[in-house]
């Protein structure tokens, strides 16, 4: 593993396990945010809802997303993810576009391309991605040297509200409202931005369909070919009761088959189910993948009837992932869903001291 | 192939790996199967059912080839009048949408690279290109395999390069290694991922230089499998029969033995028709010595001995192996209807719908039949996470066929009915929408798709809908049904607010409720209150179809409707229930009840280990027998023996009882039933809540550990908070505890003889002898226990009569796994194991923990005198998740088992 070149993250998962932050989502509302905060000047003619659009914070209320970063750091996170969750023209469509099917239209490849040819929607997209990497690259710097550990700054890129295996007509199994060259487009514009706000690596998460997670990841690969820098890359999957990718249904060792080829830092799960029934898929997953094995699972399932709309308070999600460690499963862990600060700190605590799970000559030897 | 390939490399050799949406790993040894009939090269009727844009046909080509046993499908479009970029990728989407065949990994094949990318960007899964080669140079060759491995398939190389192809062993070999350097060194492409074809070219031509191209190809793989580490190979192995084409018999003979050599050489995969193969060993030995001879090039006249021989065997046909019988197809109707939803076949669906409209009258009946209980099967596996979401829609899908066979026939029904003047329903209109504020809709696309599949007319209005524009919309176009969807938790509030808009509004049509974070219980609680029509929640895609169907029909929404009130309600009662007042578990276990320890409460039984009572004497058991929960079985209310005075009962009670004697009689008189036990004694102690058994006095090793559970709800003041771990001496008191345990039957024999008497019509005494048997059981756990205190010395001064022991008036207690001291009805299992019960009484749990035969009662026994009964009482989350980490019991299964014990919602 050791090489000259070796990226100093991978050091330290080699030698403790990393910690990942915790959910943007749920932690924004905690803030008590409403619909004319989230529009500040900037969108307050929006024709459409925003408040659910969390990426938008990043750049109409800065300070508080700055604050959840900060609280992230302090709570102990190696990483901090991006807000940038939904930072595709794609996905930001959703918020400023007129849905076609409102007035009995549809959305298909068509409707996509005047999206991805939107000059509007990819400026925005391009402009919340650097702006969220400039603020979290400040933030882990500024924690960083103040407490003398370094801390790195995740691009996180989500799965989009689009499906590229699923055909939403019911006359035709072979529809799609979206092609994989229009998913493929939206993600090389966020990972541009990604990196040129200062990430140091580039987290593609919560896939649920493994073909929209390819298209990212082809866009990763031409990007750094084209613009010759290089990041390391992590992957992680949301799966389903089974262990498969929730839309898709790709199991996990399928999944891991398909995505191998990138050699990331890390592959892993996230979101979903909580860490109950996560387990026999991470512990699939550690046996297959050489190489780092990454877990920030819900806070539980969600409850819509639980104050918070997940079950597992800190102490809960520390206890589950200390045993997650215990069995030698993981090099990253965190939260998704419903973890708050509180959750980090707890997990951070209890993974503490903890061997993280060491892949490269389990792998070799059972070659 | 039962070839038995012995390949030298296979040990050092990484595997390759592939996955559709199932992982594909290669097996040492065994031969991958390439299927060829979704190729419209090898296959003129896949090519013409592509022409034709028969798609849908095409798509059941690949099935046949699945359920052949393909280990992965060879897709090939390159035909002069196919658009090959559309109908590659066309063909490849719907593949995506047929789950039995997109679990296998797809091969790519196209000689044009834009065809080969349109494919690679419908593969989820880790694919195979087929294929590239340095025909067109080095530049093209790198820049094609750096394509291959940015979108992570493995690639198909073939033994070609800018002179073109390979024929001889030194060309194939020169080339391969040319490009596997190039690969490897150059474009860091995984060497296990690199796949060599190095040309099957046609042998026994008549021209000389041929007749080495079989042995070339066999050398050549042994060659690159011993120099080109990781490295496969395959190849197409019709290509080397071709001279003989028309005469299938030697055909079939040659692949096979062809098959047979390169295998053994060290070949990894090739492309073959599975159908067109003969087993090696039962090819006729002299065409196989024939065959080799030409193959092997062991003789220069080869070729025309087997064309002599040929020519007598080219009137035999193909017998093209018929594809497996479908079982399935002998089942009923209904069975064959449900397994086709299951599995997703649509090849036979409409055979079947007719047959059941026949079978059932109206086609109504079909779907609200045996269409509907085959959909609620697929619910069923889907909640189990046996089944995944693409398997869901398909099932859909052929329900869509079975629904269209139907309609004409409802379509008439309906046209009767309105001729005879009756009033028609239209089929129903459901409008779908995303609350306002949410913008995730993929989950509610796949509902809108399945309820368009049964024939309803869906209006769905996409994503960030307002309250008004749906309700309006819903207003227009008359909908039937209005069903809302939401992902994020903020949506929660908006599904309220549509809620009471409809009401506002005065709106009458039903309100369904999806999408990830609702649930039953939060629709029942926060949104179906402020509706008066029913708002139900759906619990994912497949369970649509039922809840609508019920709601949309004139017959069957009465009772759904009065079912689901109930059932809400229930639900809105348990969550208004004020949660009882619990105390944290750590504070319960400061509060665990007072016993000061002294060695001389502990008393050491007469034994430890375990003893096995067969065949008890029934007439002891019956002086321990407590009379009451027998005429409690009768219906009668009282307690023996005062209930034979009884001023109403009196005369039946007493008639029962003299019944009852007379029979049990008889039972011992004849032996007709058989008490059997266990029962033992163990050094034990407590740790934690949890009571420890050791295999020995020294008490170093851990036989067994009980888990108990902790009082932690309405206990005030100072009560204690017990457990009856409380009631073995902790392990810190050093005093060597014991405790007891037993499981004790008398219904060996009980079946035969209630059978005799319902044989005989008398039901009377069947139920008789069961009450009986289950009195006699309790008896043998108190007569037992008598005998346990005994050897465990207390007992010996007790002096009590029957009466005192019903009445437990003696020290100690039996508490049973799953009664109230200790709800948990899994710790029976670790009782098993610890008595071997089942071996040394013939006693069984069941998968639900239940005791077989019936009449059966176990337990475990407490010495210490302040050993008492108690009811555990509702338990709180965190004692949960520490049982669970104690017991090793996921807590889904913790809650599942103690559901009535939870002093909150799970989850």
């Amino acid at each position: 593993m050791t090489t000259a070149n070796q990226h100093p993250l991978e050091k330290i998962i080699e030698s403790r396990i990393a910690i990942i932050d915790g959910a943007m989502g749920t932690t924004i509302r905690t803030y008590g945010m409403k619909e004319a905060d989230i529009r500040g000047e900037r969108f307050k003619d929006s024709t459409k809802d925003l408040l659910n659009n969390g990426d938008l914070f990043s750049l109409t209320q800065p300070k508080m997303i700055c604050d959840i970063h900060r609280r992230f750091l302090e709570a102990g996170a190696d990483i901090i993810e991006t807000n940038t969750f939904g930072a595709t023209s794609i996905t930001q469509s959703e918020f400023f576009v007129d849905d076609p099917r409102e007035h009995g239209g549809r959305k298909d490849p068509e409707f996509y391309q005047k999206i991805i040819d939107d000059s509007m929607l990819s400026n925005l997209a391009w402009e919340i991605n650097e702006q969220s990497a400039r603020q979290c690259r400040e933030w882990a710097d500024r924690v960083g040297s103040a407490t003398g550990r370094q801390r790195f700054v995740a691009g996180a890129i989500g799965p989009l509200t689009v499906s590229l295996s699923n055909s939403p007509d019911a006359d035709d199994a072979g529809f799609r409202v979206v092609t994989f060259d229009q998913v493929k487009t939206a993600y090389a514009e966020q990972v541009r931005a990604l990196i040129a706000g200062g990430s140091d690596l580039l987290l593609v998460e919560t896939i649920f369909d493994s073909l929209n997670a390819k298209a990212a990841l082809v866009a990763i690969r031409e990007v750094f070919d084209q613009d010759g820098k290089e990041l390391p890359v992590m992957i992680s999957a949301a799966v389903g009761r089974g262990g498969e990718t929730l839309i898709s249904a790709q199991t996990t060792e399928a999944f891991w088959n398909a995505v191998a080829h990138v050699k990331p830092l890390s592959v892993g799960l996230n979101c979903s189910l909580g860490p109950d029934l996560m387990y026999p898929f991470l512990d699939e997953l550690s046996a297959k993948a050489d190489v780092a094995i990454s877990c920030y699972p819900n806070a539980g399932l969600p409850n819509p009837l639980s104050e918070t709309g997940f079950d597992l308070g800190p102490e809960d999600m520390a206890r589950y992932l200390g045993n997650f460690a215990r069995s030698g499963l993981i090099n990253i862990a965190g939260g998704c869903c419903g973890n708050t600060p509180e959750h980090i700190a707890a997990i951070a605590k209890a993974l503490e001291g903890h061997a993280p799970r060491e892949w490269s000559r389990q792998i070799e030897s059972a070659a | 192939m039962s070839a038995t390939a012995s390949v030298a490399e296979a040990v050092s050799s990484k595997p390759l790996r592939l996955s559709g949406s199932q992982p594909f790993t290669q097996q040492a040894g065994v031969y991958i199967m390439i299927g060829e009939r979704t190729n419209v090269a090898g296959s003129p009727k896949f090519a013409r059912l592509v022409k034709e844009g028969k798609y849908e046909e095409a798509v059941s080509v690949a099935r046949q080839q699945v359920e052949n046993g393909a280990n992965v499908i060879d897709i090939c479009m390159d035909e002069g009048m196919i658009d090959g970029v559309a109908a590659m990728t066309r063909y490849l989407q719907l593949l995506a949408s047929e789950p039995e065949v997109a679990k296998v990994p797809f091969m790519v094949d196209s000689s044009k690279w834009e065809v080969i990318e349109a494919g690679l960007k419908c593969l989820q899964g880790k694919g195979i290109v087929n294929s590239i080669s340095l025909k067109e140079g080095e530049e093209k060759f790198r820049q094609n395999a750096a394509t291959v491995l940015k979108y992570g398939a493995a690639v198909v190389v073939m033994a070609f390069d800018e002179q073109g192809q390979a024929a001889t062993y030194e060309e194939k070999i020169r080339i391969c290694e040319r490009a596997y350097r190039i690969l490897v060194d150059e474009v860091s492409f995984p060497p296990e991922d690199i796949i060599f074809d190095p040309n099957i070219l046609t042998v026994a031509t008549g021209m000389e230089e041929h007749n080495n191209y079989a042995v070339d190809f066999i050398n050549a793989t042994r060659w690159i499998k011993a120099n080109l580490p990781h490295a496969k190979v395959s190849g197409g192995v019709s290509n080397i029969s071709f001279s003989f084409r028309g005469n299938n018999k030697v055909r079939e003979a040659m692949h096979s033995a062809f098959l047979y050599h390169a295998i053994a050489a060290g070949m990894d995969m090739g492309i073959v028709n599975a159908g067109m193969l003969e087993v090696y060993e039962e090819i006729d030995p002299e065409l196989k010595v024939l065959v080799e001879d030409v193959l092997l090039n062991r003789r220069p006249d080869a070729t025309e001995r087997l064309v002599e021989h040929g020519e007598a065997l080219k009137h035999i046909g193909v017998v093209v192996s018929e594809k497996k019988a479908e079982e399935w197809r002998h089942g009923t109707v209904e069975e064959r209807l449900s397994h086709a939803l299951v599995k997703g076949i649509d090849a036979y669906i409409e055979l079947d719908a007719e047959e059941a409209r026949v079978k059932l009258g109206r086609p109504l009946l079909v779907i609200e039949g045996p269409l509907m209980d085959g959909m609620g099967v697929v619910g069923d596996l889907f909640g189990a996470g046996k089944m995944f979401l693409p398997q869901v829609v398909k099932s859909a899908r052929v329900m869509k066929k079975a629904v269209a066979h139907l309609t004409p026939y409802m379509e008439a029904e309906k046209a009767a009915m309105e001729a005879s003047g009756q009033v028609v329903k239209a089929q129903g209109k459901i409008l779908l929408a995303t609350v306002k504020g949410d913008v995730h809709d993929i989950g509610k696309n796949i509902v809108g798709v399945v309820l368009a599949c049964n024939n309803y007319e869906v209006i769905d209005m996409g994503v960030m809908v307002s309250s008004e524009k749906i309700l309006d919309r819903a207003k227009t176009e008359k909908v039937d049904l209005i069903g809302l969807s939401g992902l994020i938790t903020p949506s929660l509030d908006e599904m309220v607010h549509v809620a009471r808009e409809m009401e506002r509004q005065g709106f009458k049509v039903p309100l369904l409720i999806g999408g990830a974070t609702t649930s039953r219980r939060h629709t029942a609680v926060k949104i179906a209150p402020h509706y008066s029509e029913p708002v139900v929640h759906i619990l994912d895609a497949s369970r649509a179809v039922p809840v609508t169907t019920s709601l949309l029909s004139d017959d069957a929404k009465p009772a759904f409707v009065k079912q689901y009130r109930a059932e809400y309600e229930a639900l809105r009662t348990a969550h208004a229930a004020p949660r009882q007042q619990g105390v944290p578990l750590e504070t319960a276990r400061s509060r665990r009840t007072p016993i000061e320890w002294r060695a001389e409460d502990v008393p050491t039984p007469a034994f430890s280990g375990v003893r096995v009572l067969d065949n008890f004497p029934l007439a002891t058991l019956r002086e321990y027998i407590d009379w009451s929960p027998l005429f409690h079985a009768w219906g009668l209310k009282g307690v023996y023996p005062r209930i034979l005075e009884h001023e109403q009962q009196g005369e039946q009670a007493r008639q029962i009882f003299a019944d009852a004697n007379a029979l049990l009689d008889r039972m011992i008189e004849q032996n007709s039933i058989t008490a059997r036990g266990v029962y033992g004694f163990f050094p034990a102690n407590a740790v934690g809540d949890d009571v420890e058994l050791y295999t020995g006095g020294t008490r170093g090793e851990v036989l067994e550990r009980f888990h108990f559970l902790r009082q932690q709800a309405n206990r005030e003041g100072s009560e204690p908070c017990r457990s009856l771990s409380d009631f073995i001496a902790p392990k810190e008191t050093g005093l060597p505890d014991h405790i007891g345990a037993f499981a004790v039957t008398s219904g060996v024999g009980l079946k035969e003889l209630c059978d005799q008497f319902r044989a005989d019509n008398d039901d009377y005494n069947a139920i008789m002898a069961e009450a009986i048997a289950d009195r006699l059981a309790e008896a043998f756990a108190e007569c037992l226990h008598k005998r346990v205190r005994d050897e465990w010395g207390y007992g010996c001064e007790e002096n009590l009569s029957p009466a005192d022991l019903i009445q437990e008036k003696y020290r100690g207690i039996r508490p049973a796994a799953g009664y109230p001291a200790c709800p948990d009805h899994t710790e029976k299992g670790l009782l098993w194991r610890l008595l071997d019960v089942e071996a040394n009484t013939g006693m069984r749990i069941t998968e639900s923990f239940a005791m077989w035969p019936g009449s059966s009662v176990s337990g475990l026994y407490f010495a210490h005198p302040e050993s008492r009964y108690f009811s555990l009482g509702k338990i709180d989350r965190d004692q949960v998740t520490d049982y669970h980490e104690r017991k090793g019991m996921s807590v889904a299964d913790v809650e599942r088992w103690l559901g009535p014990y939870l002093n909150y919602d799970p989850a």
